[in-house]
């Protein structure tokens, strides 16, 4: 019964400018934030932009963020043993044939390629040149011979255009783990004590592919991948929790609900959409409200050539006539006509 | 296939930025330059630099690099001489002797990069290649008028060199004679006690900016917090930080295409824009103010009358001057004064000009700005009757009460003593040194202690304090000095402006904006958001459309256009659609000019009535 009646008080009150206060309880400390994100000594993948740069990457709805990063949760065996976990994650680092060459040359005459290996790399990927060959092979279907750590490639032709397309192609191909994956690291938690696996990418549709993932707890920063994979409910959550961890971050507290808003907002049309020009701001239903945001010509063309009219019940709107704002106290109205005043009589 | 022989390493030579050749031996080639340069061989101008991480030698002889004079060593040895500084002193040489004969040489701020500077004879070693003539000179002018630079934080000089141009002071001698659109002249202005080798190099000590302010660096009920300050009014009435404000208004008998001119003359009240006999009460027969005349706001200056701005057709009725407009020159809002001096003259075009300087008292008053040469600014935040003010044992008042806190977190130690050394030089009437690094810093403070405790001060420069309103001690000793103080030109009253109603633009029939204008405040986009925050729809209908720029208008309730009333006919017409059944509508005048551009885009708008 308290609860509900706590409950109670907090709820909002009709007509109350819910967007407006959210607005301003994100802007107001977000001039406060620095805008330099912070340098952590570690692995250098796993730094996540962080700061204002994140919020207006969550808040315009970019398609990738800046720094991908994963969580992979493990199960089975790979949860509880450091081996397996650290194998998995080898299944899942992704490794490009450009970080094992030390250097490539072409030979047009002969039409070969030779890739020369760089033997630390391999060896810490505990790789032998054989297998990087085998699976060139597999992936280009290319002919190839090793010798040592020098792997020649054999083209049929000599076309100059196809080998060095074939050599971009080839440096470019992933040897081993998921595409789009990143560098993998394994972690620990420190309350479970279990392993989990954090990756520089967010390819999680590829990822949980590989055996040993927990399905039910792959996490990742990138909104558009969890909302790939998860559904539109699974991107709100993701952003609202973004938008905290941010704000977090830098010791600020915003009611989590003005970020709930946000993020509801941004997903209730079933798909991701940033604020400004070319999402809610860009969709509102009133022409001058558009009009008085960005593109104040090309709003009025088309509103022109549609014969749209404006509704008048958003606030620019409004405000831009003159006229009462329905919100607030401008939401009442009174319930009978004027004419119909006349018609009752005193009794 | 040509093959590139593998060459020596050289060095590329770039006269002020143009390749010129390379060379195989960069520092040898630029050492022989620089012995030809001191040698008089070549101009004392050109500059040469090997800049070795980019493996280049840099020559400049072009415009616009900053030099700086050093003194050149050779052998561990400075080349000049105490013989030749005798010389100086009895001008039998001139710097330019020296600089003719090699013992100085300019260095530009690239050649300075291969140079190695010692600042005193003692640090002279082996790589020394100059040393500096004095080491003040690694300041600026206006830094250098600050006593003890070299004890305040660096940032605080950047803040210094700006208050220091701002300061009021004796700024020109022929100041009567002068008409500066703009000038600010101090009463009683003083050399500093603790003075600089700056204010003899540049002579200001004759027309300093400033006055030696008796301060305590005490709080005064919470009155001068956060670089607020109080001061004393007893000090203020016998003309401390006292100036005069002069302002000069020009106006000149312009002559127009078709042989109309202007014509100082006291405006008839049948010109165009009349403002009222009050206006012009001030002006003489000539239609010009008499001297020594106090005049207020809104008070004509120079009468004058010009031609229609647009000619109309029937001249000649009433003659040409009934059609003149009024276009004298009012003493603009918020000013007042005397008249100080009124001067007739010509222009080169040979129309006449008159131009009336203003002159007005400027008493510190609440708000003015005060800063010492330390980068430590105040506004005074009230001024205290002498009795209220805290006193010593002597029974001095102190003029300026400076809040303590505003020294430890500016780190500007240079003010604490040049107070100390302040006070020291007005207990014996001596004139103290205070350049940048004249002395060495840590017996300074002992021997200004040594002369306060000889004329029975406290060495440390601390007092005990009365509170002037109980008459108590206070249980803390109080730090007294001398400072110098400078009066900057920002006084509130040039500044304050207040509006409750007023002028509207033209265009947006929104109120004027800025205090030229008599301009209202701005409710802007973020007070606007904070009220649609709070959900007060009314109070922002009030500050948007009834306080601002309200207009009613006729809407055609055929067609939706904004229709007008034709005050011959008596009705009101629609343009587009001819009707004449309207709806009279309350809307922001903004909407308007938006339908109208909107309408010039070749889109018609219309507004749909509800009821």
């Amino acid at each position: 019964m308290a609860k509900e009646k706590k409950n109670d008080e907090y709820k909002v009150q009709y007509s109350e400018p819910v967007g407006m206060l959210a607005a301003q309880s994100v802007g107001e400390p977000g001039t406060q934030m620095i805008l330099r994100s912070f340098h952590f000594a570690g692995i250098e993948s796993a730094i996540a932009t962080s700061g204002l740069p994140r919020i207006v990457e969550l808040v315009d709805a970019k398609k990738k963020p800046s720094t991908p990063l994963s969580t992979i949760y493990l199960e089975g065996k790979a949860a509880k043993d450091l081996d397996e976990a650290e194998k998995v994650a080898k299944k899942i680092s992704e490794v490009k044939m450009n970080t094992l060459i030390r250097r490539t040359a072409e030979n047009f005459s002969k039409g070969t390629i030779k890739f020369m290996l760089n033997r630390q790399e391999l060896e810490s990927q505990q790789m032998t040149p054989r297998q990087v060959a085998d699976k060139l092979g597999k992936l280009m279907k290319l002919d190839s011979s090793v010798e040592e750590y020098t792997i020649i490639v054999s083209m049929h032709t000599k076309n100059l255009k196809d080998i060095r397309s074939t050599r971009v192609r080839i440096t470019r191909s992933v040897i081993s783990g998921v595409e789009g994956a990143g560098k993998a690291i394994v972690q620990r938690d420190k309350n479970a004590g279990d392993f989990y696996i954090i990756s520089a990418g967010s390819n999680i549709a590829g990822i949980i592919e590989i055996d040993g993932v927990d399905k039910t707890r792959i996490y990742t920063n990138d909104v558009f991948a969890m909302y790939g994979l998860f559904g539109i409910e699974a991107a709100r959550n993701v952003l609202a929790r973004e938008l905290k961890l941010t704000l977090d971050e830098q010791k600020i507290s915003v009611d989590y609900r003005h970020l709930l808003l946000i993020a509801d907002a941004m997903t209730a049309s079933g798909s991701i959409k940033g604020v400004g020009r070319h999402g809610l701001s860009g969709e509102k239903s009133s022409v001058f409200a558009r009009a008085a945001y960005e593109e104040t010509v090309k709003h009025l063309i088309n509103a022109a050539a549609f014969g749209e009219v404006d509704p008048m019940r958003g606030v620019t709107e409004n405000i831009l006539v003159g006229k009462q704002i329905p919100v607030g106290t401008g939401s009442v109205k009174l319930a009978i006509k004027k004419e119909d005043m006349a018609k009752i009589k005193p009794k | 296939m040509f093959m590139a022989k593998e060459e020596e390493p050289r060095s590329y030579i770039y006269l002020n930025g143009r390749i010129l050749g390379h060379v195989k031996d960069p520092e040898q080639y630029v050492s022989e330059i620089r012995a030809a340069r001191r040698k008089g061989l070549i101009s004392g101008e050109v500059n040469i630099a090997y800049a070795k991480s980019l493996n280049a030698v840099n020559i400049n002889t072009d415009k616009g690099r900053i030099r700086k004079p050093y003194i050149i060593i050779e052998n561990r040895q400075p080349k000049l001489t105490t013989e030749m500084v005798e010389k100086l002193k009895k001008k039998e040489i001139d710097f330019n002797w020296l600089l003719r004969n090699g013992i100085l040489e300019y260095l530009d701020a690239e050649e300075e990069e291969n140079a190695l500077v010692a600042f005193s004879d003692e640090e002279i070693t082996e790589k020394t290649t100059h040393m500096e003539i004095d080491v003040a000179s690694i300041f600026g002018f206006t830094v250098n008028t600050s006593p003890f630079p070299e004890h305040n934080n660096i940032a605080r000089h950047a803040m210094l060199a700006n208050f220091t141009k701002q300061a009021e002071g004796l700024y020109a001698s022929n100041f009567n004679l002068r008409f500066d659109s703009r000038a600010y002249l101090l009463f009683y202005p003083q050399a500093p006690i603790v003075t600089t080798a700056a204010y003899d190099g540049v002579n200001i000590k004759h027309h300093p900016s400033g006055q030696n302010f008796v301060v305590a660096l005490s709080t005064y009920y919470g009155y001068n917090m956060a670089d607020a300050i109080v001061i004393n009014k007893a000090a203020v009435d016998r003309g401390l930080g006292r100036s005069v404000f002069y302002k000069t208004y020009v106006d000149e008998e312009r002559r127009y295409p078709g042989g109309q001119k202007d014509k100082f003359k006291l405006p008839p009240p049948t010109a165009e824009g009349y403002m009222g006999e009050h206006v012009y009460s001030k002006l003489g027969d000539d239609g010009i103010i008499e001297p020594e005349l106090h005049i207020e706001e809104g008070e004509a200056l120079i009468g004058k009358i010009a031609p229609p701005r647009f000619l109309e057709e029937n001249i000649g009725a009433g003659g040409l001057e009934e059609k003149m407009r009024d276009d004298s020159s009012v003493l603009k809002p918020g000013e007042a004064g005397d008249v100080d001096s009124v001067v007739f003259t010509e222009s080169t075009g040979a129309t006449k000009i008159v131009k009336v300087r203003i002159r007005a008292l400027r008493v510190p008053e609440k708000g003015d700005k005060f800063a010492s040469r330390h980068g430590q600014k105040g506004v005074i935040a009230m001024v205290v009757p002498p009795e209220d003010m805290p006193f010593t044992q002597d029974g001095i008042v102190p003029d300026l009460l400076l809040n303590p806190h505003s020294i430890p977190t500016r780190l500007t130690f240079g003010h604490l003593l040049e107070e100390l050394a302040g006070k020291a030089g007005a207990v014996n009437g001596n004139i103290i040194n205070g350049t940048a690094f004249a002395e060495k810093g840590s017996t300074r403070i002992s021997d200004y202690g040594k002369i306060l405790e000889e004329h029975g001060f406290d060495r440390s420069g601390e007092e005990t304090l009365y509170d002037g309103i109980t008459g108590r001690p206070f249980r803390a000793k109080v730090f007294t000095g001398v400072v110098y103080y400078n009066r900057l030109y920002h006084m509130v009253s040039n500044k304050m402006q207040v509006r409750s109603r007023g002028k509207v633009q033209i265009l947006t029939h929104q109120p004027t904006e800025g205090k030229a204008r008599q301009g209202a405040l701005r409710f802007g986009e973020m007070e606007r958001d904070a009220l649609i925050g709070y959900g007060a729809s009314l109070l922002l209908k009030e500050r948007l459309l009834d306080q601002s720029d309200k207009a009613s208008v006729l809407i055609c309730k055929e067609c939706g256009d904004i229709g007008y009333y034709d005050r011959i006919k008596r009705v009101a017409i629609c343009p587009l659609c001819g009707s004449n059944s309207f709806a009279e509508v309350e809307i922001s005048y903004a909407f308007k000019i938006l339908l109208d551009e909107i309408k010039s885009l070749h889109i018609m708008p219309g507004v749909k009535l509800n009821v």
